[in-house]
């Protein structure tokens, strides 16, 4: 077709333009030294051999000059090597499998609800609505205290569900490792609502009987994005402490925060919060770990927005005018939580970005800013930086929101929508079941870099850049070994119950 | 959900929970009841299981429900909830909904319980909820545990008759037993996606006579249960087999069914004016193997006499019991299919009903090995007319019969009184 030929020959040839930019920013050095050298090298040759000879010569070598020089040299590398921070990495994790007994159809829990709040048909109507368009699926799971009408939170089954979540994410863990409990130095468990005395650290050090100078941590209050709040603490920890391993824990117990009133904004986290928890395995001895590890973090970004007061109240746990608790969710979320995501790539761009993307950012910002064009801030490409994204599963809106700023294909959110679906909401744990999830579809290569975006009460954003130490096999067990050929499904906009 | 159970005071800390399939059934899976089923539909099957202290001994809730999840992966209509179709017509979404489980605790020990002999009592052990008034959100599967203080154990099963008839839920029970026992049922296979039966348009050619066995009631929309005139009690004798063996006597024929229903139907007679039901419907257990897992596939015939049962000779009615009676199945499925299975009928109740429950493997269940020490079965929707339940009283023949009489309340002094006067069962 006559007309499109030149439309197509443009965009073709803007396509080569930008590649052969990218290429030649990117590897800027190499396109420096390459020329370098060959003209050394040509210079070299007409030199001719003997005068080469004696330019040796001139130099003067003798014993004791090259003694001091590689004595020098020596004493200066590993001056630099032990100065450079230790490598963490992650040897593996597991994520908890919930029983069958757990599961909760949209059919029953529409159905207890309509008897639990029998008196507010608006209210269970609303639940109705956000069911329907929560792209969660039908095989979510919630503890069996919930499963009662009305449902039973008291202690002590928040307690048995925290065990049974904990204790069974770590005996995944030490099978698949071979670690004994006995070996951990670091523990770090976070659970953002449920906080018992002893702490859920002390209930997992008295369970395994680990060793009575292990340095534990019990983090709660945090939010959805505590889970990488954890691995900066125990990467900071494993950079002060050497020949040392850590684990992390991160889950959330559902059990005591079924909210019990009818304040729509606070119904929400009971239609998509449901049962998960992770464990995580990291460790700084690389002369033992480096050739088993699956990956090796790189960076930890953390942002907080705390200190604007619409951020920090825009997930807020309060009593509701019946004196019901509950977390009541702003309808400034998704504002907030892009604001939020902004400034943690702003700061996590310059750490991940490859220079082309960077350059082209600081001539938008410059020519915005100081020339006052009309342009459209831009959007550095980051999937030149990353083959694999994780986003907290934090509800559809949330997963939306992210693939649209990012400029993301279905592909590469399809781990975080299809976490959803089959696992629901499962707070700070979803990062690794969506990371199981790329690596149960055999998607992880060696060599692959891995983002975690996790948002959470605070308001905070935070982020962790990993990279894949080795190529992943599909694992034969793990969460979604039983379910994982129905992946991925189409989820429609709404469901009709 | 108040119950009067905690009116009671005898069980009390009742919690209510859902058991469900452990694997989700399907996207837009439907069961159609049959025109039989829908026949049923105004009745309710209770069955209660008795185990003593040992049976169950070290097994908490969570390793009660857990089997049956697997369970429900068979039989997963029964975990569905009913729908309408356009053309009124009941039929079952099957959504994971899920059966509801009742937890329940007793401060008598199981002996005391039985001792106490009290057949309205023995509801208690049991849901005596009905499919309605919403019908999109009543179970019509309801499991209840009851603990008596000794560590003994009674497992109630509410069943809507719609479902399949107690040979059926006999043997649904009975898996349970085998899942428990490490029996993996097989994937559930030729699951429906579309109506069949509410969408036919096929018309019947001639308008035909309403069969004898069941009795139009009035509109119950969407809550199933017929509303009687009059108030039912149910009250159960125990008819050992020597006594058996004396009435089978009495009667020349070889059946306890038959001797038990001949006793009876004429010891009704006596105490009701005039000549006494001349039309009774009897129900026994079908000679065809069903289609599917569930289904009402029992024989419901009457048996019509056109003399005064009062004078009539017990053997000879024992005689008509065995052998005449007029199959009513194909008259039952034209009258239902002709309204299109809208129509509220009820069967058992409409006339004098006998059912037998012989060749229903009551005993056939067992928890880990541990079996029932005794299986009651009991109906609920019973029409005015009245019904006769008879069932084994234990395992072996050699216990006799459970007969459980289902009466007007006003009735029962008085058969009490005729059977124990002429018969001396009571």
């Amino acid at each position: 077709m006559p007309q499109r030929s030149p439309q197509f020959s443009s965009s073709a040839k803007l396509k080569y333009v930008k590649l052969g930019y990218q290429y030649l920013v990117n590897h800027f050095l190499t396109c420096l030294l390459v020329p370098t050298i060959a003209m050394i090298l040509v210079q070299a040759i007409q030199l001719g051999p003997n005068e080469i000879s004696n330019f040796w010569n001139s130099l003067q070598f003798d014993l004791i000059k090259i003694l001091c020089s590689s004595f020098f040299i020596t004493f200066v590398s590993i001056l630099f090597f032990m100065s450079r921070p230790r490598g963490v990495y992650l040897i593996d994790y597991a994520c908890y499998k919930p029983p069958i007994s757990c599961r909760v159809p949209f059919s029953t829990f529409m159905e207890h609800s309509r008897i639990i709040l029998s008196s507010e048909p608006k209210s269970v109507e609303f639940q109705m609505r956000i069911l329907e368009r929560s792209g969660l699926g039908e095989e979510t799971c919630l503890p069996p205290a919930i499963h009662y009408i009305p449902p039973e939170p008291n202690m002590e089954s928040a307690r048995k569900e925290a065990e049974m979540v904990i204790f069974s994410a770590m005996d995944s863990l030490f099978k698949k490792t071979g670690v004994k409990p006995k070996d951990i130095d670091i523990l770090i468990v976070n659970c953002s609502l449920f906080s018992p005395t002893p702490s859920l650290s002390a209930m997992v050090i008295n369970k395994y009987k680990m060793r009575g100078n292990i340095k534990s941590f019990n983090l709660s209050g945090m939010g959805c994005s505590a889970g990488l709040i954890s691995i900066d603490l125990a990467r900071d920890l494993l950079e002060v402490h050497p020949k040392s391993i850590a684990v992390v824990v991160s889950t959330e117990i559902i059990t005591p925060n079924y909210y019990r009133g009818k304040d729509r904004s606070m119904l929400l986290p009971n239609c998509l919060f449901r049962m998960g928890g992770a464990a995580i395995l990291l460790s700084n001895r690389w002369w033992a770990d480096q050739w088993r590890a699956k990956y090796k973090l790189l960076h930890v970004v953390r942002t907080h927005k705390g200190a604007d007061d619409k951020s920090y109240r825009c997930v807020f746990e309060l009593e509701d005018s019946e004196g019901k608790t509950g977390i009541s969710l702003s309808k400034d979320l998704m504002a907030i939580a892009g604001e939020a995501l902004k400034s943690n790539i702003t700061t996590i761009g310059p750490l991940v970005l490859p220079p082309s993307e960077q350059l082209l950012f600081l001539f938008s910002s410059i020519g915005r800013k100081v020339f006052n064009l009309k342009l459209k801030p831009y959007i550095p490409d980051f999937k030149q930086a990353f083959e694999h994204f994780c986003i907290h599963a934090g509800g559809r809106a949330v997963i939306d929101e992210l693939q649209k700023k990012l400029q993301l294909s279905a592909e590469h959110v399809e781990a975080s929508r299809m976490t959803l679906h089959q696992f629901g909401n499962t707070s700070s744990s979803s990062l690794w079941y969506e990371l199981s999830y790329t690596e149960a579809k055999g998607r992880m290569k060696k060599g692959d870099r891995v983002w975690q975006i996790a948002f959470g009460s605070g308001f905070k954003c935070n982020s962790a850049v990993w990279k894949c130490n080795k190529t992943i096999k599909t694992p034969s067990d793990g969460p979604w070994s039983d379910c994982i050929h129905k992946y991925p499904v189409y989820i429609p906009e709404v469901v009709k119950l | 959900m108040v119950s009067s159970k905690s009116e009671e005071g005898l069980i009390y800390n009742i919690k209510l929970s859902s058991v469900g399939p452990a694997r989700v059934t399907g996207q837009d899976v439907v069961y159609e009841p049959s025109n039989m089923d829908l026949a049923m539909k105004l009745h309710y099957l209770r069955g209660i299981y008795y185990f003593d202290s040992q049976a169950f001994q070290d097994i908490t809730i969570y390793n009660i429900k857990e089997p049956m999840f697997l369970w429900f992966n068979y039989y997963y209509m029964t975990n569905g909830r009913f729908r309408r179709a356009e053309s009124g017509r009941p039929y079952i979404k099957c959504n994971d909904c899920g059966a509801r489980f009742i937890e329940a605790q007793c401060d008598k020990t199981l002996e005391e319980w039985l001792e106490m002999k009290d057949g309205t009592l023995e509801k208690l052990l049991v849901s005596n909820q009905v499919l309605g008034p919403e019908l999109a959100f009543s179970p019509p599967i309801l499991i209840q545990h009851t603990k008596f203080k000794c560590g003994g154990i009674a497992l109630g099963l509410s069943w809507a008759h719609v479902l399949g008839d107690i040979f059926s839920a006999t043997e649904f029970w009975n898996v349970l037993g085998k899942v428990v026992g490490g029996y993996n049922p097989p994937r559930p296979i030729n699951l429906a996606h579309s109506l069949t039966k509410a969408n036919s348009t096929q018309t019947l050619q001639k308008i035909v006579e309403d069969p004898l066995s069941i009795k139009r009631v009035d509109p119950v929309e969407d809550h199933w249960i017929a509303k009687n005139s009059c108030k039912m009690e149910t009250f159960s004798i125990h008819v050992s087999a020597t006594k058996l063996g004396h009435l089978q006597s009495r009667t020349d024929i070889q059946g306890p069914f038959e001797s038990v229903c001949a006793v009876i139907w004429q010891s009704i007679s006596r105490i009701r004016d005039g000549p006494g039901p001349q039309v009774v419907t009897i129900c026994k257990k079908g000679e065809e193997k069903k289609d599917g897992l569930v289904g009402n596939t029992q024989v419901i015939g009457v048996v019509k006499v056109d003399y005064s049962i009062r004078e009539a000779n017990p053997s000879e009615l024992a005689r008509l019991i065995k052998h005449e009676i007029i199959d009513e199945r194909l008259k039952i499925d034209e009258a239902i299919e002709k309204e299109r299975g809208v129509s509220d009928v009820v069967i058992y109740g409409a006339n004098l009903t006998f059912v037998s429950l012989e060749g229903a493997d009551l005993y056939g269940f067992d928890w880990m090995g541990h079996k029932p020490m005794n299986v009651n079965y009991l109906i609920d929707g019973v029409g005015e007319a009245g019904t006769v339940l008879v069932l084994p009283a234990g395992p072996n023949d050699t216990e006799g019969r459970i007969v459980t009489m289902i009466l007007p309340e006003d009735e029962i002094m008085k058969l009490k009184f005729e059977l124990n006067k002429e018969w001396s069962i009571a």
